[in-house]
């Protein structure tokens, strides 16, 4: 049966040793360099806040090593007396007409790496693309910052708005529940640097989308905040193969990021693999069940009159059903990306 | 009932429309036999960005015939799928499996003996614009949408450098387009070496992005870059808004976009042989997750006797079917939706299938993908009538994952919602997803010979629509005579509603329709006779209004939509 098998989609649950990338927009300062080693909360980039465009005169012959290309990093120039005044110290944009246009302002934040791993490459101005040390457990999307922090589950169907205390402070919380964009802002006051949650209510994004917005604005910022969804939007239950990932992983440091979205995982946990026959229910009537694949089911009608195809699945609770092979999902460790 | 008006409709099937130009019998050169008749059997495969689509065709008395088919989500094993069918062949027919060379004991592996050919429709990829001026921005963006990009655009006399090169280097940018006039206008002269100087630092930042150059944009700065970016040369912008259609343009960054196996492209090139073979003109109407794309194929009298189609296709990513980041998307599912779902909850739901759109089939997720079905062709259709038009065609096909998810009836029921045309049509849908994969044969004579050979296997005929525009609402006005086989049956016809006529698939006949009045039906007039084919829904008398107006209270509005859905969707309260 196990090439049968194949016919349902598979769905990463690990990557080892993940490419990642982090964003970067003209004018932030890099100072990791390609082919380093970083550890997980080292300083990668200083960034811009709020970026200027500068005209320049290109300096006379001799002046720079060579021409520099778009993206390089310039020092500002000595202002001389009673000459014209030097340009800020800023990153090339272009250079044309004997006039160079730079991208300048203060650096006040920082970008830190999210895990352990290796600076790869370097696009000025765009990305700066990590690989991990350790594997990473897909998500579907990051809102808010990439961040880090020790990996905090919460018990199940318990309350965010009351499981959260200030002694989960620069934690990553795992929240099973309920979750909403109340108990996400009581989070992050509480000085919480993350959150991972199943699923998350448009709506709720879009309350946290605004208060990141109007964080962004502000003059003192709070620390950045990071919510990975490893679902879509409606409420279900932990897969036990996620589950038993994240109770593997309790305890120890763990990173969100964005691009892929991934929690970053420590690579000296032995994490459990799932059976590769282990079916999971991902809509219908069964949602949320897991069991054994056995075979195909044959195109079947389901209610509403639709035509389906459909395998047969084992349920741990006993039964054996037809479901069609569109509600149903497995888990597949990926090889790594990039 | 003898009198026909002069100008009414003409029979549909395998004939001339009236209003077109004249179509000579179909040629030799159509009818010929794939070049190979030692070949047996082959697979297609249709990757679609939320299904994986395949079929097994095989030769049957000297003629290629549909032995199975299915679909899967897409992540499926493609191996797995056809495996499947070969097992499901073996099963079900053993002597076709044995005549096709893939019975027990025949020693032919078929998954590694058979040929295949495969489409695909990779999501919109998306493409940064930058030009001169808010003039040429506006055609440059235009001429990519309708090539099926996802577009970000800016101009220089808008947009600061700074922003222009953020624009460019935003993450899922995968190209950068650059343009001006040719010959340039006034004021982009100037501003030509520098926006080619800003694309060589975008360049410089985005090593093996692509650069596509349209009109006299210098090359040298680009070629001056550290890591020299691959620069296509495309043809300026030109035309005014409207003529998208023709625009050289539109093609070369369409041809940039997808690739050769690209399934709306090789689509268009499928319904050009379609229009050949049946000497009707075609519509596809094809919805997909990541994409939607119109074609228009129309047979005309060919330099050599033959027949010749012109062929159009413009494509609308904002059509994809859960796309709902465009102001007022979801009131436009709600619109079409008979459940009562609050809206931030209908929100939810039609993000959940985005991610996985494969899933939610039954019950109301059922229709809900017909309520999102309606508005994506609702959005096709508004964004190509100014370029393909609004006029009338014989055969309207539903192309893409999309249309399958719903029962036959219903498809033809969410045609006759959204394509509101007076005149008689032809309904079908792709129902193999065979189009795609056999627009991939490159030689037009093969293609236009298997499509002739595939015949009735090709398209799940859904029945015919006959549409009538300017009849007084609520009352009766007048009847129908039904001919099928030389049995006759009556239909009074009350304006206002859908009546439904059973027809079956592989019947046909002659549909003779008495007005009080004088409606449009392709032409005006009292009487007309007009040849009809049957399908799942049968035949389809829509003597709603033109266009459809519906009750402004939801309640009401559902109450009605539910009535007309429950006429061709019996089971979607089971």
């Amino acid at each position: 049966m196990t090439g049968s098998l194949e016919l349902v989609p598979a769905r990463a649950l690990l990557v080892p040793r993940p490419r990642i990338r982090l964003e970067l927009q003209p004018g932030d300062r890099v100072t990791a360099v390609v082919g380093e080693a970083v550890h997980v909360g080292e300083v990668l980039a200083e960034r811009i806040r709020d970026p200027r465009l500068v005209e320049a005169a290109v300096p006379r012959d001799g002046a720079d090593q060579g021409i520099p290309l778009p993206g390089t990093w310039l020092p500002g120039e000595h202002v001389l007396a009673g000459r014209r005044a030097g340009a800020p110290a800023g990153e090339l944009l272009f250079e044309h007409g004997g006039r160079r246009r730079l991208v300048s302002g203060p650096h006040p934040d920082r970008l830190h790496a999210p895990a352990n791993g290796r600076v790869v490459e370097v696009e000025p101005g765009v990305a700066l693309v990590l690989e991990i040390d350790g594997p990473g457990l897909a998500a579907t999307e990051l809102l808010g910052e990439p961040h880090w922090g020790r990996l905090v589950l919460l018990p199940e169907e318990s309350d965010p708005r009351l499981a959260l205390d200030v002694a989960l402070a620069g934690a990553v919380v795992v929240l099973p529940g309920r979750v909403d964009a109340e108990a996400l802002a009581r989070a992050r006051a509480m000085g919480i640097r993350g959150a991972v949650v199943l699923s998350l209510a448009e709506r709720d994004r879009r309350d946290l989308a605004a208060s990141a917005a109007r964080q962004e604005a502000g003059l003192h910022r709070l620390a950045p905040f990071g919510v990975l969804v490893l679902g879509g939007y409606l409420r279900r239950v932990f897969a036990a193969a996620v589950r038993s990932t994240l109770e593997a992983a309790s305890g120890a440091v763990v990173g969100l990021v964005g691009d892929p979205p991934l929690l970053l995982l420590p690579a000296d946990r032995q994490l459990p693999l799932p059976e590769p026959d282990q079916i999971v229910v991902r809509g219908g009537p069964e949602a949320g069940r897991e069991g054994r694949w056995l075979g195909p089911g044959g195109i079947r009608r389901v209610r509403g009159g639709i035509t389906a195809e459909t395998g047969l699945v084992a349920l741990d609770d006993g039964r054996t059903v037809a479901l069609p092979i569109g509600e149903l999902e497995r888990f597949a460790v990926l090889a790594a990306n990039g | 009932m003898s009198h026909v008006e002069s100008g009414a409709a003409e029979p549909l099937v395998g004939t001339r429309p009236a209003s077109s130009p004249p179509v000579p019998a179909p040629s030799a050169r159509a009818v010929v036999a794939p070049a190979d008749d030692r070949q047996t059997a082959f697979f297609t495969l249709d990757h679609g960005t939320a299904t994986v689509a395949g079929a097994l065709v095989g030769r049957v008395d000297r003629r290629w015939r549909l032995l199975a088919a299915t679909a899967l989500p897409a992540g499926s094993n493609p191996d797995a799928l056809l495996g499947l069918l070969v097992d499901r062949l073996r099963s079900v027919d053993p002597a076709c499996a044995e005549a096709v060379g893939s019975g027990p004991g025949t020693g032919t592996e078929p998954l590694a003996a058979w040929p295949r050919l495969a489409a695909s429709s990779a999501p919109a990829a998306t493409l940064a614009v930058i030009a001169a001026t808010e003039r040429t921005r506006a055609r440059l963006e235009e001429a990519a949408v309708g090539a099926g990009w996802n577009v970000v655009a800016g101009s220089a006399e808008r947009t600061d450098p700074l922003v222009l090169t953020r624009l460019a280097t935003r993450p899922g940018v995968v190209a950068l387009l650059v343009g001006v006039a040719d010959p340039p206008d006034a004021d982009e002269r100037d501003l030509a070496a520098e926006l080619a100087v800003a694309a060589a630092g975008i360049a410089a930042r985005r090593p093996g992005m692509r650069i596509f150059l349209a009109g006299p944009v210098p090359e040298a700065p680009l070629l001056d870059a550290w890591r020299a970016p691959i620069i296509v040369r495309l043809p300026a912008p030109a035309g005014a808004p409207g003529e998208l259609a023709a625009s050289t343009l539109r093609a070369a960054l369409a041809a940039a976009r997808g690739g050769p196996d690209d399934s709306r492209r090789a689509m268009a090139a499928a319904a050009g042989s379609l229009a050949r073979v049946l000497g009707l003109r075609v519509e596809i109407l094809e919805i997909g997750v990541s994409g939607a794309a119109r074609v228009v194929a129309l047979p005309g009298p060919a330099d050599d006797g033959g027949i010749a189609a012109t062929v159009q296709i413009v494509e609308v990513p904002d059509a994809a079917l859960f796309r709902m980041d465009r102001p007022g998307s979801v009131d436009q599912i709600d619109h079409w939706f008979t459940q009562g779902l609050d809206r931030a909850r209908l929100r939810d739901r039609l993000a959940e299938l985005a991610i996985a759109p494969w899933s939610d089939l039954d019950a109301d997720g059922a229709l809900l993908r017909a309520a999102a079905l309606r508005g994506a062709v609702e959005r096709l259709l508004v964004a190509t009538n100014p370029v393909l038009g609004d006029g009338g065609v014989d055969l309207v096909i539903g192309a893409g994952g999309a249309w399958s998810a719903v029962p036959g009836p219903a498809a033809a029921h969410i045609v006759a919602d959204v394509v509101r045309r007076p005149g008689v049509v032809q309904v079908a849908i792709d129902h193999a997803r065979l189009l795609g994969p056999i627009g991939t044969i490159a030689d037009d004579a093969e293609r236009d010979a298997v499509l002739a050979d595939l015949g009735e296997d090709l398209l799940l005929p859904l029945g015919t629509i006959v549409t009538p525009r300017g009849l007084r609402p609520n009352r009766p006005v007048g009847r129908l005579v039904l001919g099928v086989g030389g049995v006759r049956s009556e239909v009074e016809l009350v304006a206002g509603g859908l009546t439904l006529v059973d027809l079956p698939p592989g019947a046909s006949g002659t549909a003779e329709l008495a007005f009080r009045g004088t409606p449009e039906l392709g032409t005006r007039g009292r009487r007309f006779q007009v040849a009809v084919s049957g399908g799942l829904g049968g035949l389809l008398l829509d003597l709603r209004d033109i266009p459809l107006r519906l009750p402004e209270r939801p309640d009401r509005r559902r109450e009605l939509l539910g009535t007309w859905e429950r006429a061709l969707w019996p089971e979607r309260d089971a």
